[in-house]
Order: structure tokens, then C-alpha cells, then sequence
């Protein structure tokens, strides 16, 4: 292995610590100074604000929904994938990436304009039927399922690869039905990578912004979810509320990734 | 002499690879190191390539003092068990690499690169990527590479390692034909008895960072230093106090020959020409012993029969483990 | 975290060729298509609508677009911011790489943690956070706000685990002998990182600089607070769709919007085919 020379390998460390540092690292501990700059008092005021704790609630059971629905969705998707073969099937992974990078607002206007109620594609045939997407939960979980789509599947496919279909092959010769194949080899096998799936949709679920903006009307009370509050009150000049709240889905993020790091094989096996 | 290794010690934390080693590697000949993993070989030849540190120790290459010159200076070729290709570069450009890093003039480089592809048999592989090889094709391209500098020696870290058998033995014979037209010195690292039997002219042994023997594979093999090596080289037996090859030892039906001991035919296997048996004598050891399926079938020999065996005249032995910790 | 995600060289699905026989039962077949209907329902449909709305007037919902000033600027403030950030990217995302790889020293299990701290922060509150450093009440007495240099900030800020994450991994597979190998044939220390190590790399840094600059242009939520939106300035595509959208003016809206979806498209193409190349390679 190449082995730098002293002052290269310190240029080198200085450069990554002190841009990662300037970049997010401080930055970040800002928003704890902040927050809590006047001690706690702000902080606890912050959460027994009813608008704040009501869009709390709201992105954690719109998240949940869309977790939900996105590991069903991925682990299948992942299965078929891997596991058959079927035409136009290399199309379908390629799409299934499509949504890391599509634009949160582009993914916002295109459920706006097939459900919404006025003159959506869909949206006045499912109103009719007292379905309304827009502006309300539905909506709200279609663009959060959007958003995350591929973090699922993008988990799962690599280990069901790697774990190869000998030990489901063995388990159908010893009789064991489909069912029984997937619940007792295919499962546990892939468990771990459904969890970091699981853990990165969440984070992303809970943090998303701009398609959520669009599809929930930003309702104060009704469909406002927590990042929009923190939009919200920073503009609406409350900056100390927006950093308490900020400071709170900092820390389930940072949570998320200390989970997934964590749970997640040492790579670099040295 | 070639390649002169003094005193040379190296740790692995606590682990002692290379313990106080001393050893002359003639110019011009193949020498193999041999011995099991973990003894330091690869480590001794890794510290000739520069690719590893003496802690204490001196190597000289041709009479230039090596011990700290960095492995871009000492102009060694190195081939690596899992050939080490440049992936993104294609056959011809791996071989030319060396030559490039040296300045070499374009048409200088593109007929010695023509020459080391025909020398190694991949000259219509030239244009292709590394990835489109086999692995004997690939340790091949490999050494051509390394050849292309004209090193003052070649080093080999178990360069057949990772072939399948068949492969291994056809690369094996092939080396060596390429070692006669091309005569550098040439040092390679085996755990392989055979393979170094076969192709090295000098073998050194080496176990536990320590050098048991140094020879010809014929010297080594008739008249073993001691018990490791003789157990490393071949198969071995233990009749009476005395450790000797199986097929050293003559099997009769009588106690004709002066010292023979009785025993009894346990088990008896056929394999090709040779039959192998396992004797139980009557001290409670079993001894195996090999013959020829001829020198079998003329003794009508079977399991369950008495036989007297004693070691054939001219046999290698040594004495026996015990007796060498008495003594 | 984004490792998995983001290391799409190690993926091999998608062998399959046309003409391909199906191996589907029933139950998978099934299974097949409710994931199809969901996933039209979902994304294909709606970013049809896009394209559909966009192209109703015919060619002019398109021009309208490109020629109006305020959306031509605000497409090459993108273009360029993103451009710029992608190419800071490609220099720091490899050293950042490298010393997670190659270095050893305290803290660098914390490093490689805070990398996917811009992954997994909303984005509006990663706005937040860098206008608390970067902003008007800035500690470093450092005001970007309202700037262009404040684009380049937010998008430099979640782009950062990109290449990171896709060059890493690669990096840490390179085998130590092929770098010993090059030592021996003469190769110094810059000869050997400039012919060995960064070809090997290359690969991984196209697909992450195509992925960051994916993600860059379009950002949205980061810009909103930091960038202050300034028409023919500081205002972003996103923020031009948005406002579009909020303006009731849904053709302009889908024009830019199905504008940047072609992007996005192109950079998933280019990906795809980097990663061929890269697999055939082996």
C-alpha cells in the first residue's frame, strides 16, 4: 500500500476534519448552543405549543405509514428482482432508483396534478367515492413513500444476492411449502438489511419537506408536519421555537445513523 | 552470490515471522523457499523486495547493501500469488508499465513488450483487459511484467497458489523451461513439497522463522538435517527408534535379513503400482510400508498375513523424535 | 449509512436481457403486479402527468420556459451552482475517502459518522443549521445569506456524502499487492496513485459525482431559509416550480419540472452505463 509521507498524510487529515467540521460539524453544534442558550425554558415552551406537537404527531404517523408501505413494496420488489427473472425487469431497477433523484417539488406537482380534486387525472373519480388525496393523509403518505422508495429494496438486493438461493432450494427439498421458505430461510436471512432499510426510509420519512409542503396545503393544526412548522416559525420570526424543534429532528436523525452504524458488518474487515 | 541475507529478524507485534536468519542465495539458480504457512518465507521474501521492513538484519543484492533502499530502487521483479493486475490496463500496457516508469523510448518499449508476450505465449492477448484472462494467463502476463525491467533477481510469493492442479503443474514445468532459456536469479516461496522438488535447483526450508535446511532437492530428501524436514519432504514412518520413508523398508515372509521385525499385516490398499500396507508389530506401532504392486503380488501378500520388515539398506533415517529430545 | 445506497457499482441486478423467459409463478406474478400498479400509481403515472401537462400547448409550454428571463436565470444559477459544488466534490469527496480508508487516527470513527449526518437531516433544517453558522447572527462573522456563495453552501452541504460513500467502499477493496507490485516496477509514490489508485477510483467518483449532482439540482428544502429565494439571483429551479405551482400556473411549473426530470433521467442513464463498463472490466 502506498504509504504518504508525514506532512502529506497530516495535509490530508487537516483538509477532511476541517471541511467536514466547517461543513456540518459545527454547524451543527451551533443549533445545540442555540437552542439552549437561554437554557431550557425555551425548549419546554417549544413542545407544549399545541401546533407544534399536533404536526409532531402528524409526521410521525405519516412516516409510519409510508415505512410501512415502503418495506411491503421494497422486500418484494427486491425479492422479484433477485430471485426471478422476467422481461423488462433491467428497466424496473433502473426505474425503481428514479425517485433519489427526481426533485422533492417535481414529485409534489406530479401527485398534485393526478389527485388533486378539481381537475386531477384521478383526483375528482376518488373524491366523488369520498377519497380525498390532496391536501390530506393520503396524499401526504403517497409523497413520503415516494420520496424514500429505493432505500428499502437498495438494502435488501445486495444481501440476496450475496446469501445466493442454496439454502431455500435445500429448505423446498426437505418439503418446506413457499410460505414456509420465505418466513423461515429467506427472512431471517435478509432481517438485518430490512432493519437499515428500515431506519434510512424512517429518517428520510420524517425529514422530507418540499413534496410535503405541496400535497398537505401546509394546514397549521390539520396537515402541517414538523418540518414545515420549523419553515413556519423561522419566517413567522419564533427563530427559537424552529431551533428547539429543529434541534429535536436533529437528534432522531443523528439517532438513525448511530443505529444503522451500529447494526451494519465492519466493511473495512482489516 | 546473489542475494545475501544476514542476521535478518522480524516481529509481527509479538509474533517472531523471522528469527535471526542468515542465508546465501546463489546468482542465476531457482531457489526455493519452502516450508507451512505462517513460517516467515513469504515474510523473508517480502523483506528481499523491499515490501517489508528488517527489524534487524541485512540484505545485500549483488553485493549492494539493500537493507534500506526502498523497493523502487532495488530493481527486483515480484510476482504475487493472486498476480496483483492492473485492472484497468490492458495486457500489453501492464507488461510496458515498468518500462514507461523508466522513460523508455516508445518503440523501445513496444518491442520489448512484443518480445516478453511471446516469450510468456499471450502475444494475441496483447489489446486485452486482465479480466478477460484466465488465472494461469494472468500469473503468465504477470511475469512478464515483472521480466520487462530486466530484474537482477525475480521473486515468486507462492505464484501458483491460486491455479487449480492441473494448471499449477503445467506452469510449474513451464517456469522452469523459462528459467533455463532466461537464466535470472530466481527465488520463490512453496509450501508445495513437490512443486519445489520439481522445479527448484536449491531448496531452503524454513519453519517457525528459522531455517531447518539448505540443499539440493536430492540432498534433502536422501539425508533430511532432521526430523522436520525429512516429514516436510515426504512421507514418514517410525520403525524401532529410527523415523524412515515408507517405501525404504522391505517387507519378507521370513526373518531372513539380520534385524527384521515380525508383525501383521493390518490393512492393505492398492493405489496405481504401489500398494501401501499399515504393519502392526508387536511393540504396539503400526508402520506403514510401501511396495511395489509386483514385489505384492509375488509375496501372495494379504491382510492378516505375518510379515518381517526392516529398513532396505541405504535408507534415509533419522533418529526418532524421542530419542533426539534425549539426546 | 448511505454506503448501501450510494455503492450502486456493487449491484448486479438488471441481468436480464430482452426476450428473457420468464421463471415468475403465479404467486410471484401476482406479487408482480400489485408492486407494478402500486409503483405506476405512484411515480410513473404522475410523472407522466408532467410531461403530459407540460407538452399540452404543444412546444410552447417548453419555450415559454426557456425564454422567460426569471426561469432562464434561475436554470443556470442551478446549473452553474451545481456544476461548482459537483466539482468541490470530486477534489474533497476522494480525500475524504482516502483518510477514512488509509488513515488511522482518533476520531475517525466521528468522521465517518458526521458524513451521513446531511443524508438523514431534513432538509429544511439543514438550511437552519448552516444559516446559524453562516448566516446574519454568525459567530465566524461570516454572511453568506441571500448570496449566491449560500447556494453553493446548502448544496455543498448535502451532496457531501456522495462520493464519500461511493468512493470508499472501492478504496478499501483496492488490494494492497497490486500498489506493492507497482513499488517494485519503479513506480513512486505519485506515479503510483496517479496510475494505479485513481483509475480504480474513477469509476466510483463519476457514479458519485453524477448522483450529486443529481441531488444538487434538485435541492429545494435546504435552499428555502439560506438562499433567500432572490429572483434572478439567488432563486433555484425548485423554488421556481413552487412558486409557479403556488402562482396557479401549473404548464410553466411542469415545463421546468419535466426540464429537470430529463436530467435526472440522463444522469441515471450515465450511471448505468459507467457501471457496465466498470462490470465488464470485472
Amino acid at each position: 500500500m502506498v504509504e504518504l509521507s508525514t506532512p502529506a498524510k497530516w495535509a490530508l487529515r487537516l483538509v477532511a476534519v476541517a471541511y467536514v467540521f466547517f461543513l456540518v460539524g459545527w454547524p451543527v453544534i451551533n443549533l445545540a448552543q442555540r437552542t439552549f442558550a437561554d437554557g431550557w425554558t425555551a425548549f419546554v415552551q417549544t413542545f407544549q405549543d399545541p401546533d407544534v406537537t399536533h404536526a409532531l404527531l402528524v409526521t410521525v404517523e405519516v412516516s409510519l405509514w409510508a415505512v410501512a408501505i415502503n418495506t411491503v413494496f421494497g422486500v418484494g420488489m427486491a425479492l422479484l428482482l433477485v430471485r426471478y427473472e422476467f422481461p423488462g425487469k433491467r428497466l424496473l431497477s433502473a426505474l425503481i432508483d428514479l425517485p433519489m433523484s427526481v426533485s422533492p417539488v417535481v414529485i409534489g406537482l406530479a401527485l398534485l396534478l393526478v389527485y388533486n380534486g378539481r381537475d386531477g387525472w384521478f383526483g375528482p373519480w376518488l373524491e366523488s367515492r369520498g377519497i380525498t388525496v390532496i391536501f390530506s393523509s393520503p396524499g401526504m403518505v403517497m409523497a413520503t413513500c415516494f420520496v424514500a422508495l429505493p432505500l428499502v429494496v437498495r438494502e435488501v438486493v445486495p444481501v440476496l444476492e450475496e446469501v445466493g438461493d442454496d439454502q431455500e432450494q435445500a429448505a423446498r427439498s426437505l418439503g418446506g411449502n413457499a410460505v414456509q421458505v420465505l418466513r423461515r430461510i429467506t427472512l431471517p436471512s435478509i432481517k438485518w438489511a430490512v432493519v437499515y432499510g428500515v431506519v434510512l426510509s424512517l429518517a428520510r420519512s420524517l425529514g422530507e419537506f418540499g413534496a410535503l409542503k405541496i400535497v398537505s396545503g401546509n394546514l397549521t393544526g390539520r396537515t402541517q408536519t414538523a418540518p414545515l412548522v420549523v419553515e413556519q416559525k423561522y419566517t413567522n420570526f419564533s427563530p427559537d421555537e424552529a431551533y428547539a424543534l429543529s434541534f429535536v429532528l436533529v437528534l432522531i436523525s443523528v439517532l438513525c445513523i448511530v443505529v444503522v452504524s451500529a447494526l451494519r458488518p465492519k466493511e473495512s474487515s482489516e | 552470490m546473489s542475494i545475501e541475507i544476514s542476521n535478518v529478524t522480524k516481529r509481527f507485534g509479538d509474533f517472531v515471522a523471522l528469527d535471526d536468519v542468515s542465508v546465501s542465495l546463489p546468482t542465476g539458480q531457482l531457489t526455493a523457499l519452502l516450508g507451512p504457512s505462517g513460517g516467515g518465507k513469504s515474510t523473508l521474501l517480502r523483506i528481499v523486495a523491499g515490501l517489508e521492513k528488517a527489524d534487524t538484519g541485512r540484505v545485500t543484492i549483488e553485493g549492494v547493501d539493500a537493507t534500506r533502499m526502498s523497493p523502487q530502487k532495488r530493481n527486483v521483479g515480484f510476482v504475487f500469488q493472486h498476480y496483483a493486475v492492473f485492472k484497468h490496463m490492458s495486457v500489453a500496457k501492464n507488461v510496458a508499465f515498468g518500462l514507461e516508469i523508466r522513460r523508455k523510448n516508445k518503440d523501445e518499449v513496444r518491442a520489448r513488450v512484443d518480445e516478453l508476450l511471446k516469450l510468456v505465449h499471450l502475444t494475441q492477448f496483447a489489446d486485452r483487459l486482465p479480466s478477460q484472462l484466465s488465472g494461469g494467463q494472468r500469473q503468465r502476463m504477470a511475469l512478464a511484467r515483472a521480466l520487462a525491467v530486466q530484474p537482477k533477481v525475480l521473486l515468486l510469493d507462492e505464484p501458483f497458489g491460486a491455479l487449480d492442479a492441473k494448471v499449477r503443474k503445467e506452469l510449474r514445468e513451464w517456469l522452469r523451461r523459462l528459467h533455463d532459456e532466461v537464466p535470472v536469479t530466481t527465488v520463490f516461496v512453496t509450501h508445495d513439497q513437490e512443486e519445489a522438488m520439481e522445479v527448484a535447483d536449491e531448496i531452503v526450508v524454513i519453519n517457525d522463522g528459522r531455517i531447518e535446511q539448505v540443499g539440493r532437492p536430492d540432498q534433502l530428501y536422501d539425508r533430511p538435517a532432521n526430523d522436520f524436514v525429512m516429514g516436510f519432504l515426504g512421507d514418514v514412518t517410525q520403525l524401532g527408534e529410527v523415523r524412515l520413508r515408507p517405501h525404504d523398508i522391505e517387507i519378507a515372509l521370513t526373518p531372513d535379513l539380520a534385524g527384521s521385525v515380525p508383525g501383521d499385516v493390518l490393512r492393505l490398499t492398492r493405489i496405481g503400482f504401489e500398494v501401501r500396507l499399515v504393519v502392526g508389530t508387536e511393540d504396539g506401532r503400526e508402520v506403514s510400508v510401501v511396495t511395489t504392486r509386483a514385489h505384492a503380488r509375488s509375496l501372495e501378500l494379504d491382510a492378516g498375513d505375518r510379515v518381517w520388515i526392516t529398513p532396505s539398506s541405504g535408507a534415509s533415517t533419522v533418529p526418532a523424535m524421542k530419542s533426539l529430545l534425549a539426546g | 449509512m448511505t454506503t448501501a445506497v450510494l455503492s450502486q457499482d456493487t449491484r448486479t441486478v438488471g441481468r436480464g436481457r430482452p426476450g428473457v423467459r420468464s421463471t415468475l409463478t403465479r404467486g410471484s406474478a401476482l406479487g408482480l403486479g400489485v408492486a407494478l400498479l402500486w409503483f405506476s400509481l405512484l411515480v410513473l403515472i404522475p410523472l407522466a402527468a408532467i410531461v403530459a401537462t407540460a407538452g399540452g400547448e404543444g412546444l410552447r409550454g417548453y419555450v415559454d420556459t426557456l425564454t422567460n428571463p426569471q426561469s432562464w436565470a434561475a436554470i443556470k444559477l442551478t446549473v452553474g451552482q451545481s456544476l461548482l459544488v459537483t466539482g468541490i466534490n470530486v477534489v474533497m469527496g476522494p480525500i475524504i475517502a482516502w483518510v477514512l480508508v488509509r488513515d488511522r487516527f482518533w476520531g475517525r470513527g466521528l468522521l465517518d459518522l458526521v458524513i451521513d449526518i446531511p443524508f438523514a437531516m431534513p432538509t429544511i433544517v439543514a438550511g437552519l443549521v448552516l444559516l446559524g453558522l453562516y448566516g446574519p447572527q454568525s459567530p465566524l462573522g461570516i454572511n453568506v445569506s441571500n448570496s449566491r456563495p449560500s447556494v453553493a453552501l446548502a448544496l455543498a452541504f448535502v451532496t457531501l456524502p456522495f462520493i464519500v460513500r461511493t468512493v470508499q467502499p472501492v478504496l478499501g477493496e483496492l488490494e494492497a499487492d497490486v500498489e506493492e507490485a507497482a513499488a517494485s516496477l519503479g513506480a513512486g509514490r505519485l506515479t503510483i496513485l496517479r496510475r494505479i489508485v485513481l483509475p480504480a477510483i474513477v469509476p466510483a467518483i463519476a457514479a458519485g459525482a453524477a448522483l450529486s449532482f443529481a441531488r444538487a439540482i434538485s435541492e429545494y428544502g435546504t435552499l428555502v431559509l439560506i438562499s433567500g429565494s432572490l429572483p434572478y439571483k439567488t432563486e433555484a429551479v425548485s423554488v421556481r416550480v413552487l412558486s409557479f405551482i403556488e402562482g396557479g400556473d401549473r404548464t410553466s411549473a411542469a415545463a421546468l419540472a419535466s426540464i429537470m426530470l430529463g436530467v435526472a433521467l440522463a444522469v441515471i442513464i450515465a450511471l448505468d452505463v459507467v457501471q457496465r463498463r466498470v462490470a465488464r472490466r470485472g
